[in-house]
């Protein structure tokens, strides 16, 4: 329990290190941005509505005064207005994207972690044979794919050329969201590409993980005298090695999440897919730093959840975590 | 040798049955022989151990060899061009042709020409982010290792949040901030926030190292702090810091393809991930210019294999288990060719 | 108590460790007996291939080790040729092991329980869970633990507990021999002799017989009925226990005895040996003790001395000072 309390309020730190990282980088920018904004009007403003818009990007008043304002607004998600959706608020944006964008990152991480790894024991328990010598470096050779090119390559061969998947969206457009067999279909019908595309370059990662941690078990005492005792192939390989090889391979999935969320943004904007990355790039293209400042925190809120639950899980997987 | 001498002992090899002659190994010429152990190359003997373990790694050298046919690409494939990566050089979507090896772009531009300048910038970007996030986590790395206590407790704390925060959203911000974010912004931008990985690494092997003899003599001898840190520290961390700057710059160049993909790059300078994002905005795929897009992947995809695989070799010399299961296979023929059970572990 | 049948006897045993451009012969075609209920002791300094010979016994030989040649018989079978349903049988039936360090050899995720119970289910699956777990039961009382504790984790026990429990799994089937590769190094002196103690008397309760290695060769004469000592990958003698201290033949084992004080008696100069063990990729020529030997002589350069019996000391040695 002082194992999870100790993590609880490093997240807690981490997370108020990340909303003041959020609050001081456009401060510590030159010209910040509401001077755009207010640029863009090319002197057609008078001094209250510059007051106004200054006021509506939290520039008013002391820094501190500042700071507090805008931690307060976090914690009640208000998030701003987003500029490119005018006058829908950001927050709402952010949760419809976040939606989706989980949908993908969920089952590519699902998928990806379960495969890898199955194919990392695989290796590891024959090592030096032909799998090992085989796929073991084409599938981490696949992990140095970037996302932007192995979506590239999937879009065009299957949307483009065979047309055998959608351009793009979440869902049959003319189905109503619903618990039902046919919109999970769609959604699912949808979701086959960008999930295979990040599930390409992450599932050799997980194999590669799972295989060395096992190969170096492979070498403890406590295995050699699992085999010394004579007890089954299988229950050496999964009661004695993948076991123990899985508890560090969860603290890496946790830490994962991040980077499969960067990868799901690029994803997304090749599949015209409605998630966070494609609200992202069109924010970016429009500047609209409150939707980019949103999705960082969004995301990083991700990250620390992920790892939270990553420590839960190793406590109940790992005795050792639970005393005291 | 077995001629009886004068006392009463005797010889038990005289004792020993047929069976037993039978069983006795081969000679360690025969063996190596037949497990396909070759002796170092003698060009190899005066390298440091472990470069020549890496100059006699197959997986590894390939790696390099690739990385140096990309890297004297960049430098002189520029030079074997009439063209200027920033102009047009020819009609929109030219076939590659005598004129244009990789044809052209929609704006006209020579493809291979861009290709080769965009490698000087993605190669020095990718390869300084990852140089300086090494260095980054070293110094974090062996720090909060050695000094241990306060230090130590700071250092991970920082090295914990540059863990979770996510990278690629992060930079997006900052990003966006600067308005134009040349290459080399984006490389400064993940050189500081890619170094939790190697520092994390690191540091565990630090702690190791702290408690071994060599270290605690050294410091029974009154040796400065930084010098036991640079000699007698830094030298085994050396593998750390291989795999670190490997896996570092195979990150950086693909963050950075990344980044320049979604727009956040300055589209105007020339590199693999501009590159891609002009094919992209330009509808290359949709109008089959497959000549405009490929190139620029196929660059990106082979620097990453190539990392990738000198990284394998540099796990393989790190971790001696990585290294045995090469010759299992051998191994296994030579126990079951002479009647015994080959099950090796 | 020990009879003069042979339980196990090795014969030419050599393993060698397989590298990168070179290969290291680790154990160089050694010759020797384990009698029926005898304790034999395998002496010498680290890195001489002791463990590597018990390894080899138990067939846990690991990458990039290989057992090269020779053979390790269990009454005149080739445990080296056994395939994959009798090495099942062989293994913990017949032989089981004792690690050095207990700290290690126990799965930490997994309660103590479950890892003697999955030993006696597969073996004797005719016992079921329950029949299992009342041995479990009776071993844990055997090495003096209260059974309440099956349940706990490794972590929950002291050193010399966990050592115990290994050795309660090592008993688990009642096997013909236990090997015990330095079973008591890491612990403290005192957990360290009441450890043997009890090995000492459930071996004369249950009449099994041990592979001792250990490099506390004061330790081992006393617990050891026999004692060869090993250097370099090769046995230089085989001994009764009391005769490695009152009748070395070998000068390595003279040297080996005199770098340990006796508990009683007067004292005496300890002298180490001088020099390190050779690199066993760059052996000397002939003997491969000639370069640290005092007594060194023209023929230990060029030829290597095999080990031969001498009946009047009831002892084995190789060395060309005997002839």
């Amino acid at each position: 329990m002082i194992f999870l309390a100790r993590r609880l309020a490093f997240y807690f730190a981490a997370f108020f290190l990340a909303i003041t990282f959020n609050f001081l980088i456009p401060r510590l920018m030159p010209g910040d941005p509401s001077d755009r904004i207010i640029a863009s009007f090319q002197g057609r403003l008078n001094e209250s509505q510059v007051a106004a818009i200054r006021q509506s990007y939290g520039l008013e008043g002391s820094l501190w005064e500042q700071y507090l304002t805008y931690v307060g607004s976090v914690f009640r998600l208000d998030f701003g207005i987003s500029t490119v959706q005018f006058p829908e608020p950001t927050a709402s944006l952010l949760f419809y994207g976040a939606t989706w964008t989980l949908v993908l990152v969920g089952l590519a991480i699902a998928l990806a972690f379960t495969i890898g790894s199955i194919m990392g024991i695989h290796a590891a328990w024959n090592r030096g044979g032909f799998f090992d010598s085989f796929f073991t470096p084409i599938n981490v050779m696949m992990n140095a794919f970037t996302p932007a090119i192995v979506a590239l390559v999937l879009f065009y061969a299957f949307s483009l050329q065979l047309r055998w998947f959608p351009l793009g969206r979440a869902h049959d457009p003319n189905l109503m969201a619903a618990f039902n067999f046919q919109f999970i279909g769609s959604v699912l019908y949808h979701a086959t590409l960008p999930v295979l595309s990040i599930f390409l370059v992450s599932f050799g990662g997980w194999h590669l993980g799972m295989r060395n941690v096992m190969i170096n078990l492979l070498n403890d005492d406590f295995v050699i005298l699992a085999r010394a005792k004579g007890l089954s192939d299988n229950r050496v390989k999964y009661r004695y090695v993948a076991r123990n090889a899985i508890l560090p391979q969860i603290t890496s999935l946790a830490l994962s999440v991040g980077y499969m969320l960067g990868g799901a943004l690029v994803t997304e904007q090749v599949f015209n897919y409605p998630g966070l990355g494609k609200f992202t790039f069109t924010a970016i293209g429009s500047r609209d730093y409150s939707f980019i400042q949103g999705q960082l925190l969004l995301l990083t809120t991700a990250v620390l959840v992920a790892n939270l639950l990553s420590d839960i899980a190793n406590v109940i997987l790992d005795p050792r975590l639970r005393k005291g | 040798m077995t001629e009886i001498t004068q006392s009463s002992s005797y010889s038990l090899t005289d004792r020993l049955d047929a069976a037993a002659i039978a069983s006795a190994a081969p000679s360690q010429a025969q063996l190596m022989k037949e497990l396909h152990v070759k002796r170092r190359p003698g060009w190899t003997s005066r390298l440091p151990p472990g470069l020549a373990a890496f100059a006699t790694n197959p997986k590894g050298m390939t790696g390099v060899v690739i990385l140096l046919a990309l890297i004297l690409f960049s430098i002189f494939g520029p030079m074997l061009s009439d063209y200027n990566p920033n102009r047009r050089a020819g009609g929109p979507h030219v076939m590659p042709s005598q004129e244009h090896v990789l044809g052209t772009t929609r704006m006209g531009k020579d493809v291979f020409t861009q290709l080769a300048y965009g490698g000087r910038i993605s190669l020095t970007v990718g390869f300084g982010a990852g140089l300086t996030a090494a260095l980054i986590g070293l110094a974090i790395g062996i720090s909060a290792g050695y000094f241990g206590g306060r230090v130590d407790d700071i250092l991970t704390f920082f090295v914990n949040v540059v863990l979770v925060l996510p990278g690629l959203p992060l930079i997006i911000v900052i990003a966006t901030m600067v308005e134009t974010a040349s290459p080399w912004v984006i490389g400064a931008v993940l050189a500081a926030t890619g170094w939790g990985w190697s520092a994390r690494t690191i540091r565990t092997q630090t702690l190791s190292l702290r408690t071994r003899e060599f270290v605690l003599s050294a410091e029974l001898m009154g040796e400065k702090k930084w010098r036991i840190i640079l000699v007698e520290i830094f030298p085994n961390m050396l593998s750390f810091f291989m795999s670190g700057l490997v896996l570092g710059t195979i990150a950086a160049i693909l963050a950075e393809a990344a980044l320049e993909f979604i727009g956040l790059g300055d589209p105007n300078a020339i590199t693999w991930g501009t590159m891609l994002f002009w094919a992209q905005n330009n509808l290359a795929l949709q109008s089959n210019a497959w000549w405009e897009i490929w190139p620029p992947c196929i660059a990106i995809m082979l620097t990453g294999a190539a990392l990738v695989m000198v990284n394998f070799s540099v796990d393989e010399i790190t971790n001696p288990q990585l290294r045995a299961s090469r010759k299992i296979g051998l191994i296994r023929k030579f126990l079951s060719s002479r009647g015994r059970s080959a099950d090796v572990f | 108590m020990s009879s003069d049948r042979a339980l196990i006897e090795v014969r030419n045993l050599t393993v060698d460790y397989v590298g990168e451009h070179s290969v290291a012969r680790a154990v160089n075609g050694i010759d020797f007996d384990i009698r029926e209920g005898e304790a034999f002791g395998l002496a010498g300094e680290s890195g001489c291939g002791k463990s590597t010979v018990a390894f080899a016994l138990a067939r846990l030989t690991r990458l990039p080790g290989l057992v090269s040649g020779g053979q390790v018989r269990l009454h005149g079978e080739d445990v080296l040729k056994f395939d994959k349903a009798r090495l099942k049988a062989y293994r913990w039936n017949e032989v089981s092991f004792v690690f050095q360090s207990a700290m290690n050899a126990l799965n930490p995720v997994i309660p103590v329980s479950e890892q003697i119970m999955d030993v006696i289910e597969t073996h004797e699956p005719q016992l079921g869970k329950d029949g299992a777990r009342k041995r479990a039961v009776e071993l844990f009382e055997l090495v003096g633990i209260p059974p309440k504790r099956l349940d706990d984790f490794p972590h929950q026990f002291s050193g010399g507990m966990r050592q115990r429990i290994c050795i309660a799994i090592a008993l688990a089937l009642q096997p013909k021999l236990i090997i015990m590769d330095e079973p008591t190094t890491a612990l403290d002196v005192v957990v360290q002799r009441d450890i043997i103690e009890q090995i000492v008397e459930l071996k004369n309760r249950l009449g099994f017989s041990v592979l001792f290695i250990t490099h506390d060769l004061g330790l081992m004469i006393e617990f050891c009925d026999r004692i060869g000592v090993m250097y370099s990958g090769e046995l230089v003698e085989v001994a009764p226990a009391e005769a490695i201290l009152t009748d070395p033949q070998h000068p390595y084992t003279r040297a080996l005895g005199n770098s340990f004080p006796p508990l009683t008696g007067p004292r005496v100069r300890l002298e180490g040996i001088a020099g390190t063990p050779p690199d066993i990729r760059d052996l000397p020529q002939g003997c491969r003790f000639s370069p640290r030997c005092p007594h060194a002589m023209e023929v230990c350069r060029t030829d290597a001395p095999e080990l031969r019996f001498y009946p009047e000391h009831r002892s084995q040695a190789a060395c060309h000072l005997l002839n």
